[in-house]
């Protein structure tokens, strides 16, 4: 069965990655970046409902199991690589694309998983494939913003595990199946919390949109697309009708758009929208009703392409000006007319105005809800769709394009390759707005639901119409300042430097002490103790063994002195002997 | 062209205030004539009450998060910096 690791659509883009340098050498890299993704977009068509099943240290691994819910995702993935790999050609350094194919890999290896020690495999291939994204701004805040995000998912990832590890001990199996409610234990909620944190749920959200606006150009365009999206469909699969997560979700949508009518960075106004546009998909699982599933994977399909084209498009403007403040752009439709329409198409199909891709997903949701008579989540996510509508779909073009004033910056169009892969996503846009049956096929259960009826209707005329009412009578008050706001990560941001001011301060102030201590005192009386040690040494040992020595030195002193080695001194000195012999004994 | 004519748009701002009154008038008389057997709540059989909703809804949350931001969370951006 090992051969079957090779229609892996993960090891595809592995190999594909490993081999860029090579094709880059041979001059033919962007040909490679358009052809893997094209090849496995073809490819997952053709997957087998199970592949990969690896016996490893007693474990039962799956790397392949395939099934409605899974297709939707590596449709999406496949597509969104695509798309990212076309945006990205003209950045010329191999490692930024290696880093965003390992990280499509991880995410196609978690989607097609079927026990949970993959998941954790290909789980942290993703965050740290996805950290090179960052650090490849090569920005000072980049770099400290990159080893944030890697701590925070490194935390995600241990508390995942710690869950996998506690499931295995009660229940003696990793398969990756729905948990039901009802039989869920601590086990089963660290595993939740771990994949929450990749979803990017408050309050585990604050690397979202710490991150993501510093990450490269290119490199933002593929991380909004996956590792949130992966985790909705981790939790889409374990965890479907958890009321926790219908609650936290709604609270997502609000807390993200919230953040979004207040920031003035274009991407951090991104970024934290993602946080909304997740909350749909996290409630919609909460429900967990077949449609509620239903939904949250046609959102996400659809999410994943209207977000990748507003990256696109803001992250053109920040290509060719060098900004993504709101407070210093303004008027480059003039400049910018192309990318100025991919991101109002991107805008309004966030928003979800009829005929464009919003419209068929994100309705769905708030239908699901109604049908289950959540109505206070209803009305939670429609004040959401309100603010979307309000901070991405007006706000961020008019201030970006159009405004009161005219920024004076007067950049050239973006680059071909930027403008077709935008051309493709606002393509797709239109297209499922006009045909939601192309999507409505690919979902998980069969779809009883038609977007298009004349309440539908009126109800989103009446939302979309009345909040650019608000937005023409406010419009003064919602004038962009350089400033960004607190969040969460404020918590851990200052938590470091406190620790860093008591690393510093009382932990190197009580170790001063203590050496200080050491050298008036404790040297001291080591010193003395050494001289006595010493005196003792001296005056009592080397007394017994050196006095003895001493002796001996002594007499061969004295012997040596007897034998100066002249022969009349021993002769003479033998003749003395001889007389004093002669005398003893003629004498006695 | 697209410019030119955006251009044309922007310089007439009184024509595009007609243009979005008018498409909320639209949006109003529609209303009435909307199918409503899918009602999911009370709220649902209320002509206008989606109007009303975006409209406060809209408001509310301008001055709710801009108040917010100003008393309490608006730093510096290089605010962890220092």
């Amino acid at each position: 069965m090992t051969s079957s690791i090779f229609m892996h659509p993960a090891t595809m883009f592995i190999i594909g990655a490993l081999l860029l340098p090579l094709a880059k050498k041979c001059k033919v890299q962007k040909i490679w970046l358009v052809l893997i993704p094209l090849v496995a977009f073809i490819q997952i068509q053709y997957l087998p409902e199970s592949f990969g099943k690896v016996e490893w240290l007693g474990f039962d691994l799956q790397f392949g199991r395939v099934d409605k819910l899974t297709m939707v995702f590596l449709h999406v993935f496949t597509l969104m690589a695509l798309i990212g790999s076309i945006f990205g050609l003209h950045v010329k350094e191999s490692g930024q694309h290696v880093a965003a194919w390992l990280y499509v890999a991880g995410s196609l290896g978690t989607t097609l998983a079927g026990d949970y020690l993959t998941v954790f495999i290909f789980w942290e291939l993703m965050a740290f494939a996805s950290v090179f994204l960052i650090w490849y701004r090569k920005r000072k805040r980049s770099i400290e913003a990159g080893y944030r995000y890697l701590l925070v998912h490194t935390f995600g990832g241990l508390v995942l595990l710690g869950g996998i590890f506690l499931r295995y001990q009660n229940v003696g199996d990793l398969t990756f199946e729905l948990i039901s409610v009802d039989q869920a234990t601590l086990a089963d909620y660290l595993i939740m919390i771990g994949f929450m944190l990749n979803a990017a749920v408050p309050p585990i959200h604050a690397w979202l949109p710490d991150a993501y606006p510093e990450a490269t150009v290119t490199g933002a365009v593929f991380m909004c697309a996956f590792t949130t999206k992966t985790a909705v469909y981790v939790l889409a699969r374990g965890f479907a009708g958890f009321e926790t997560l219908a609650i936290m979700g709604a609270i997502m949508t609000l807390y993200g758009v919230a953040y979004a009518v207040i920031e003035n960075d274009a991407r951090r106004i991104l970024a934290y929208h993602i946080v909304s546009q997740v909350g749909y998909m996290v409630c919609a699982v909460g429900i967990g009703t077949e449609m509620a599933i239903n939904g949250a994977s046609a959102h996400a399909y659809a999410h994943i392409l209207y977000k990748a084209l507003l990256f696109m498009g803001i992250g053109s403007v920040l290509e060719m000006t060098g900004r993504s403040k709101l407070s210093e752009l303004g008027g480059l439709y003039k400049y910018m007319p192309y990318t100025m329409i991919f991101t109002v198409i991107g805008g309004i199909s966030i928003s979800g105005f009829p005929l464009t891709s919003g419209f068929i997903s994100k309705s769905m949701i708030i239908a699901a809800a109604g049908n289950n008579h959540q109505l206070v989540i209803m009305a939670m996510l429609l004040l959401a769709a309100v603010g979307t509508f309000l901070s991405v779909g007006i706000k961020l073009p008019y201030y970006v394009f159009f405004g009161p004033r005219d920024s004076g910056l007067q950049p050239k169009e973006a680059p071909w390759n930027m403008q077709v892969a935008m051309g493709i996503a606002a393509f797709m846009c239109i297209f499922l707005g006009f045909y939601p049956d192309y999507l409505y096929d690919m979902l998980p259960y069969a779809v009883n639901y038609h977007p298009y009826n004349s309440y539908h209707l009126t109800e989103t005329f009446h939302l979309l119409g009345f909040t650019g009412l608000g937005f023409y009578l406010m419009v003064k008050y919602l004038k962009p300042h350089d400033v960004s706001n607190l969040d969460l990560d404020w918590f851990y941001r200052r938590g470091a430097d406190w620790f860093m001011w008591v690393a510093r301060k009382p932990v190197s102030a009580t170790n001063e002490w203590v050496s200080n201590i050491y050298q008036n005192i404790g040297l001291r009386f080591t010193m003395a103790l050494a001289r006595a040690l010493s005196w003792f040494d001296w005056e009592g040992i080397d007394w017994a063994l050196d006095g003895s020595a001493r002796g001996v030195v002594k007499g061969g002193e004295q012997v040596r002195q007897f034998q100066t080695g002249k022969l009349q001194h021993y002769i003479g000195a033998a003749v003395a002997l001889l007389f004093i012999v002669l005398i003893v004994v003629v004498l006695v | 062209m697209i410019v030119n004519f955006l251009t044309y748009l922007r310089e007439r701002p009184s024509f595009l205030k007609w243009l979005f009154l008018a498409y909320l008038a639209f949006a109003l008389i529609f209303d009435f004539f909307a199918d409503r057997h899918h009602a999911h709540f009370w709220g649902d059989h209320l002509v206008g009450f989606w109007a009303a909703f975006g409209l406060v809804g809209c408001l509310a949350m301008i001055v709710f998060c801009k108040g917010l931001s100003h008393v309490w969370l608006e730093r510096d951006k290089d605010h962890y910096d220092k």
